[in-house]
């Protein structure tokens, strides 16, 4: 069924889209699906989530795919640990990847966490097996970046358990003893951690933990929750940073810029909210979604940099290089950055280019309970809102000093990072006018902003003549912050700052493209350099050719 | 039901039930889920219960029998009963409700959402008849204090009642964007509303006139809903048009036509969501049934 464009029926599923860069295919034979002969059972709840895995074993073909549907979860064809149990998500362990061996974590509905490994297939070991830690399910499970045996499980209790792949749980239910506290969540240590599992346990805000992801930059966690609140976490020093809440009900999904700056989540508000690390505020929304968000993700392939030429050489920017399919598909200078063999966005440790440059067009993705696939382009102009500006550089002044505080000794690029912050601005405020005339063109084509004029003339008015207000009082709610962290119901409250932006208030972005591409909804979405990768509930795998990936089609 | 705990009580038993709340159950008297679940959900839904009850309060020598007052003293009966939890049979509302109108005179199944519109309607009007009989009513304070649960087209709007339409693989958010108002008083083409109710009811038009079949039948879309929710489409001068509403009461039908089937009400408690009735978000995410949504501001 040729998919007519634009103008096709909104009942149709999709297998082509066009954005600026050109046309995405869905590629017939990918379909890397469970075997049709296991009949589909709909009673299941959990999703179908996707992960690869590279097992750089020198073959042309070492992606390993995995994923999770229904009770069972392939690699290879996986039964559950238990009866009544089904697998909901799995990671591979970063650090111990080799052509014969993967570690590989999987978490059950019933709690449960077992680890295997899918080629050698001698290693099983269970964690929780009695459930003694935590009866609820699984909702997340991390590798913690650059640990060769910690990881990371959270719960729809609430809470999440640090574990040592090297120690066991223990016969009897943990004793805890209160380790650090914040408002809204606590640490606490298993008073035998030096010999038993759990190592940690966190308690979260007040509803089911749904996930959570390190930053790229591995100092840093971001946690949603079903109580509508992204907190993020300086995952070391155990330190509520900031948090932010969705419109209205659960977050359900988080994903981090590759260069940590910017977080999005999607939501039971059938909103993607992009949320700047930096100035610790909502920077947009995006509308597209008919339903619930279940998977963001941002695309690193197809994200815009640009070379600053008073270079502060602190810019925490992924390396790139230029991709192999020329430049010349990129109009006006911006190319498509690719992911080179010595890349190390996958190895998730950001590096400083030689060559200072500045991302200004961010793409990532988003997929929901409506079938529906978009992609959403934030670009520097949206980055850079006026509004954005005033209340930015009142916080990241004041924010400065935290983050000195919140740096880890531990990490190498602590200083480096601290600099970058302060730096931030004044690169914003040098070339922000220069590099809006540069990228308007591509940029407001496509995603553009769907204020009206009279509101937005308005919002300006607003924005000017609360100048000063507008900055002191998130002056005020830093040193709030600081002191101690909201409580949960105080969402009403938090309605109309940078935390939770009226309607009104923060750019409401329109996505760059918005099809139906499956008739069940879809649960997992990742960025290749070559493809895109969808799956849906009932366990069908997708690839979707990125333009020019593939010929002769 | 005797001594022995129910079912219900046993699997509550581990839930921490909020002081001086009652949980009862109401008897079927054949076919009558449709108006038990409704009126389930009415109680729960606070500020309702407190005006119907502050009605009872201010009727208290009334001797005349209305559906309002038949409505007040079957929530009085739940919120004075000593036990926590138990049965009650509603049969001198259901009694009234047949003797008043004929649809519903009878031992057949009935929509529950068209029962909720005649009941709202009814004690609008009743309500309506009383203040302009004006007699003995202890003067101008106590019958403005009571701003009672109206429809849209009144000024008053405590009670908001809105049918939309729903679509396959969508959330209420979505289908509130297309929304029609009950009552097809709008001629525009999107009404957007302009001060946001106390309480917000919201139907899903599951049941669809199809000319082939010559019947209704259900549309079985799955339509998700938040806890938690606020609207979009609220007009530009609207007073408050973030305000936050909570889910209260969820009235429910399970069956695949609207001539057959069964209605229950699940009542939300946000603390316990999770464990009580089986209720946890998997059962959101299945809410093909969810048939009439009870959302309260929060406030």
């Amino acid at each position: 069924m040729a998919a007519t464009g634009e103008g096709g029926g909104k009942e149709e599923v999709k297998t082509n889209f066009v954005t600026r860069e050109g046309t995405y295919r869905l590629m017939p034979l990918s379909e890397y699906s469970k075997p049709t002969r296991v009949p589909y059972n709909g009673q299941t709840n959990t999703p179908c989530k996707v992960t690869f895995v590279d097992l750089e074993d020198g073959s042309g073909n070492s992606d390993r795919i995995c994923f999770n549907v229904g009770r069972e979860l392939y690699f290879y064809v996986y039964k559950g640990v238990k009866k009544g149990t089904f697998p909901t998500c799995h990671d591979c362990n970063e650090m111990l990847i080799s052509p014969d061996s993967v570690q590989l974590l999987v978490g059950f509905t019933a709690g449960q966490v077992q680890l295997i490994d899918p080629i050698k297939k001698e290693l099983s070991k269970l964690f929780n097996e009695e459930r003694l830690i935590d009866k609820t399910k699984v909702t997340c499970i991390k590798w913690i970046p650059g640990s060769p045996n910690h990881f990371l499980v959270s719960h729809a209790s609430g809470q999440m358990y640090v574990y040592n792949e090297e120690m066991p749980c223990g016969p009897t239910p943990p004793h805890y003893q209160p380790f650090k506290q914040g408002d809204c969540f606590a640490v606490y240590t298993c008073k035998t951690r030096s010999t038993r599992n759990p190592m940690y346990r966190w308690v979260v805000g007040s509803g089911a933990i749904n996930e959570f992801a390190f930053s790229p930059c591995a100092k840093y966690l971001a946690v949603v929750s079903q109580d509508g609140y992204l907190r993020v976490f300086s995952y070391d020093r155990m330190e509520l940073i900031s948090s932010m809440k969705s419109y209205f009900g659960g977050l359900l999904c988080v994903c981090w810029s590759p260069d940590s700056k910017f977080i999005v989540t999607g939501g039971e508000d059938d909103l993607v909210t992009v949320w700047s690390f930096h100035e610790k505020r909502v920077i947009c929304r995006g509308q597209g979604h008919q339903s619930w968000v279940s998977c963001v993700a941002f695309d690193p392939y197809t994200t815009t940099i640009e070379n600053v030429c008073d270079s502060t050489g602190e810019e925490e920017i992924t390396s790139k290089s230029e991709n192999k399919n020329g430049s010349s598909v990129y109009p006006n200078g911006i190319y498509p950055l690719t992911n080179a063999t010595e890349n190390h966005t996958k190895k998730q440790t950001p590096v400083s280019s030689a060559n200072s440059s500045v991302i200004t067009c961010y793409r990532f993705g988003s997929i929901g309970h409506d079938t529906h696939l978009c992609l959403w382009d934030l670009t520097d102009d949206i980055i850079k809102l006026p509004c954005g500006r005033v209340r930015g550089s009142v916080v990241s002044t004041s924010a400065a000093p935290a983050y000195s505080s919140n740096t880890i000794p531990r990490c190498s690029s602590a200083n480096a990072k601290t600099n970058a912050v302060a730096n931030d601005v004044s690169v914003m405020d040098g070339n922000a006018y220069a590099m809006t005339n540069s990228t308007m063109n591509p940029t407001t084509k496509f995603a553009t902003l769907s204020l009206g004029d009279r509101r937005e003339n308005s919002e300006k008015k607003e924005h000017k003549r609360n100048f000063s207000l507008a900055g002191r009082s998130s002056d005020k709610s830093q040193t709030l912050k600081a002191n101690s962290i909201r409580p949960p119901d105080n969402a009403l409250k938090l309605l109309g700052t940078p935390a939770c932006p009226r309607l009104n208030e923060a750019p409401l972005l329109e996505p760059l493209v918005c099809k139906k591409i499956s008739v069940d909804r879809l649960t997992s979405l990742v960025f290749k350099e070559e493809c895109l990768v969808t799956a849906c509930q009932e366990g069908v795998v997708y690839t979707w050719a990125r333009p020019g990936a593939v010929e002769n089609l | 039901m005797g001594n022995n705990p129910t079912q219900l009580e046993k699997e509550m038993g581990s839930v921490q039930l909020p002081a001086n709340e009652h949980y009862f159950g109401l008897v079927n008297f054949g076919n009558t889920c449709y108006c038990n679940s409704v009126l389930q959900a009415l109680y729960f839904c606070r500020p309702f219960r407190e005006k119907v009850l502050q009605y009872k309060h201010q009727q208290k020598n009334q001797k005349k029998e209305t559906l309002l007052m038949c409505l007040a003293d079957l929530f009085y009966n739940i919120a004075t009963q000593k036990k926590k939890v138990g049965t009650l049979a509603p049969k001198r509302f259901i009694t009234r409700l047949r003797k008043e109108c004929e649809l519903f005179d009878n031992y057949m199944q009935q929509d529950a959402h068209e029962f909720l519109n005649y009941l709202l309607n009814r004690v609008a009007e009743l309500l309506q008849a009383e203040k302009q009989g004006g007699k003995g009513k202890g003067g101008e304070n106590n019958s403005q204090s009571k701003p009672e649960p109206t429809w849209v087209s009144s000024k008053d709007e405590d009670f908001l009642d809105l049918s939309v339409d729903v679509e396959q693989n969508t959330s209420i958010t979505h289908c509130l964007r297309g929304f029609s108002c009950t009552e097809t008083l709008c001629a525009e083409h999107k009404m957007r509303i302009k001060k946001l109710p106390q309480i917000l009811a919201l139907h899903l038009k599951r049941f669809k006139y199809t000319e082939q079949l010559k019947r209704f039948t259900k549309l079985s879309y799955r339509v998700v809903f938040p806890l938690e929710l606020r609207l979009f489409n609220t007009s530009d001068d609207a007073y408050n048009p973030d305000r936050m509403y909570d889910l209260v009461a969820v009235v429910v039908h399970i069956g695949s036509s609207l001539n057959r089937g069964h209605y229950i009400s699940i009542k939300i408690e946000a603390s316990s969501m999770e464990d009580f009735f089986g209720l946890s978000s998997d059962i959101q995410k299945n809410s093909e049934t969810g048939y009439i949504l009870f959302y309260q501001s929060r406030e």
